[in-house]
């Protein structure tokens, strides 16, 4: 089997203790996991899980108070704030659960964003930036400011901004946590007919057990503060998949059972 | 699509059925302010009031004869200049200490005292040291948007979302980027209350240095009205300095409108905020 793309080795966490108070409780504590290239690894956990925390670090924003992140077999200092590399280079892409769209740039101009930090806007990844504006329908929307659009095209917005740049990783947080469930599952299927283009390697946090059976190839359960992995399930359901009418799958029923009894 | 029910609510409230009715109760209070000094003027005597028949034709003359254009043209050069030469250091100095927090503390306590201190008291000080021309009163003028317009600077760096310059860090952007495309877009509309706030004081700033001493400016027309027992002159230079507030407040919101059409209307954002 070949070396996992990304792993996580006997993460810890505790955020700095206040003055004057005990030490802070461990957020995280002795959490590892691996990811394949390619794979699409669904985390579910109860909120206050330290899911957030988890990503922060993975992605480099973050310190770890123990533990450490390879990203292709290399281990990067995560104890000291000044050495953090955040997004590891631009290897490490992350969708935050706040869109965090620049408000003064234009939908168009927010996507292309990071190519043009990364000096890498040509006329071949503007062409990719609108394939993917066309592709998520907010192309005629390119010219419009982030309070002119909709939650929904926010997201994707976000979404396509680090699809843009083609990370080889791409974290997610709950990133559809504040949607309808209309366009909750219309950015779902977006999202897996992006992925099918690209077989991106995608680390998918989220608290809703169904959405982590729909998306993932794998599910690992988080445990509640301090969090540790408390299981493991292959989602063995057949790719393409029907968002939709995932819930009346013969497996799915089984799968949410199991997991549901771990997530607590 | 939420927002367009929000834009058609604003075009309710904001749109030009509304904006006729806003302008036409203007006018009405106008009309009533110069009926009441009318009958003041009739009551008290035109010698201390003047009235407002004296005053619009005093000012038809002198925009005619354009003796008030010329003083008001000083005045006016005096405000802009000093605004510009105290707004811009003071735009861009909290930009440029936002990696250096241990000299933007140092320099806090005599901000502080600045922005505390009657800059018009300075105004003779200045005639002192720049002299009865130009110089003292743009000086005058420029210290005093200065501190204004720091402070608003100050709070539009400060009010910096971390969560923004971590996804641009992520995404490969650099320090110069961050400063780029994040804190200085973001620290704008800041600037831009501060400029509005700074405004009225530069005019009001030149006009006052021309009190005390200068020999042109509209600070100047209402010294030699005082002199003169003139309150005619004196309520014409007025009147001239506030339609020069007025032209200046106009220009800043027109730049303001231009630079910031990223912004939600306001009263989307109000709706945010609540």
């Amino acid at each position: 089997m070949a070396d996992p793309l990304l792993e996580v080795r006997d993460l810890s966490k505790r955020f700095a203790s206040r003055a004057g108070r005990g030490p802070s409780p461990w957020v995280i504590q002795g959490l590892s996991f691996s990811v394949k290239e390619g794979e699409f690894l669904t985390i579910v956990g109860p909120s206050g899980a330290g899911k957030t925390t988890l990503l922060n670090m993975i992605a480099q924003i973050d310190t770890a108070s123990g533990g450490e992140v390879r990203f292709q077999s290399e281990a990067s200092p995560l104890n000291d704030p000044k050495a953090l590399n955040p997004g590891l280079s631009c290897r490490i892409g992350y969708v935050t659960q706040e869109d965090n769209l620049l408000p003064w740039r234009t939908t168009l101009q927010n996507v292309l964003f990071p190519l043009e930090v990364q000096g890498r806007l040509t006329a071949e990844t503007r062409a990719r930036a609108d394939l993917l504006m066309r592709a998520v329908g907010l192309a005629d929307f390119e010219h419009h400011y982030p309070h002119e659009l909709s939650g929904g095209m926010r997201k994707r917005a976000s979404l396509i901004r680090t699809l843009v740049y083609d990370p080889p990783v791409i974290l997610m947080d709950e990133p559809f946590g504040a949607l309808d469930a209309q366009t909750r599952m219309q950015l779902q299927e977006d999202l897996l007919r992006l992925w099918n283009l690209g077989r991106k390697t995608i680390v998918f946090v989220t608290h809703d057990i169904a959405e982590a059976i729909a998306l993932g190839d794998r599910t690992l359960v988080l445990s509640r503060a301090p969090a540790h992995i408390a299981g493991e399930h292959i989602i063995t359901i057949p790719r393409p998949r029907d968002i939709r009418g995932i819930m009346t799958h013969p497996e799915f029923g089984a799968l949410y059972q199991r997991i549901r009894a771990q997530v607590q | 699509m939420t927002t367009l029910e929000h834009d058609r609510d604003g075009a309710r409230l904001n749109g030009p059925a509304g904006v006729v009715r806003a302008r036409a109760n203007q006018l009405l209070v106008l009309v009533a302010l110069f009926a009441i000094w009318q009958a003041l003027s009739m009551k008290l005597g035109v010698y201390w009031v003047s009235s407002p028949w004296h005053v619009i034709s005093r000012f038809s003359a002198g925009v005619a004869g354009g003796d008030l254009l010329r003083h008001a043209s000083y005045t006016l050069a005096e405000a802009a200049a000093g605004f510009v030469i105290g707004a811009l250091p003071a735009a861009a100095l909290p930009l440029a200490l936002r990696r250096l927090p241990a000299v933007t503390a140092v320099l806090d306590p005599l901000m502080v005292g600045g922005y505390g201190a009657p800059k018009l008291a300075l105004a003779p000080l200045f005639i002192l040291w720049f002299g009865i021309g130009i110089e003292s009163k743009v000086a005058l003028v420029a210290i005093t948007v200065f501190f204004i317009v720091y402070f608003s600077a100050l709070a539009g760096v400060r009010a910096l979302d971390v969560k923004l310059v971590q996804m641009a860090q992520v995404m490969g952007a650099s320090e110069r980027d961050v400063a780029r495309h994040i804190v200085f877009p973001g620290a704008v509309p800041y600037v831009f209350t501060g400029l509005r706030i700074a405004m009225p004081y530069s005019i009001g700033g030149a006009v006052i240095a021309e009190l005390i001493s200068a020999n042109r400016g509209l600070g100047y027309l209402v010294q030699l009205g005082a002199m003169n027992f003139d309150t005619t002159g004196i309520f014409t230079a007025l009147v001239m300095t506030t339609l020069i507030v007025f032209l200046g407040n106009w220009s800043v919101n027109a730049v303001e409108r231009r630079l910031l059409r990223w912004r939600p209307p306001a009263d989307l954002r109000m709706q945010a905020g609540s």
